[in-house]
């Protein structure tokens, strides 16, 4: 099995018109989470709070210093994303396919080097 | 306890270390790793392959497009990630702070929504 990082990138606003857009791809993201359970794939899921929220610490010139706001200055961050442990590139592209119909948003897959076990 | 992203940040440029000094990264990271897991922390860690090996899936337009490549195109990119479920952001700045000394790379930390 190999794990992949399937991402959802979204601009700063709310991807969704109104809060029964939100609500359906909610749900339908949650239906898919069982699915991906159901079938043993699920290794992990979370939607990610705004990028405004992010923090960045770094060593510089020996020194511990930290910063507010995201390492990149993008329109786009990752909103959220899946971990899942699949056979192959071809399954691992397969649930991304359910998973931007489920959240309505680019799907970005991409394979682990290796994780801890 | 609130459940946190960190991720671990390859500047533009960032160039592979040699071996002995990535042995000696990995070996620091493990204990990184082997300290979360100890404090009940640790949720998931994992070192991403580079760019260059993702594929977009978009199904926006109606149909289904496959693209080769990243969604953004950028020379930073995300190495690796690590997910912390911890008391507060405090602690997971702190866990961040360990990581990033541990690999001499910027590490963003980022809360999830619930």
């Amino acid at each position: 099995m190999a794990e992949y990082l399937l991402s959802v990138h979204n601009a700063d606003e709310s991807p969704y018109a109104t809060e029964a857009d939100m609500e359906r791809a909610f749900a339908a993201t949650g239906a898919l989470n069982e699915e991906m359970r159901q079938a043993g794939v699920w290794v992990f899921a979370g939607g990610l709070d705004w990028s405004y929220k992010a923090k960045v610490v770094r060593v510089r010139d020996g020194a511990l210093e930290r910063t507010d706001g995201p390492y990149l200055e993008s329109k786009e961050h990752i909103g959220g994303f899946w971990v899942l442990d699949v056979a192959d590139e071809a399954e691992a592209i397969a649930w991304a396919e359910k998973a931007t119909v489920a959240c309505e948003g680019a799907v970005e897959v991409r394979p682990f080097q290796g994780v801890a076990g | 306890m609130s459940q946190y992203l960190l991720s671990i940040c390859h500047p533009a440029d960032a160039v592979q270390p040699p071996s002995d000094e990535l042995a000696a990264i990995m070996q620091r990271v493990g204990q990184v790793d082997a300290d979360m897991r100890a404090a009940g922390a640790w949720m998931f860690a994992g070192g991403m392959h580079d760019p260059s090996s993702a594929t977009v899936v978009d199904t926006r337009s109606g149909d289904t497009v496959l693209s080769d490549g990243p969604f953004i195109e950028t020379k930073e990119w995300v190495g690796g990630i690590v997910i912390v479920d911890v008391d507060d952001l405090d602690a997971a700045l702190g866990w961040a702070s360990r990581l990033g000394d541990a690999i001499g790379q910027p590490i963003e930390v980022r809360p999830f929504q619930g």
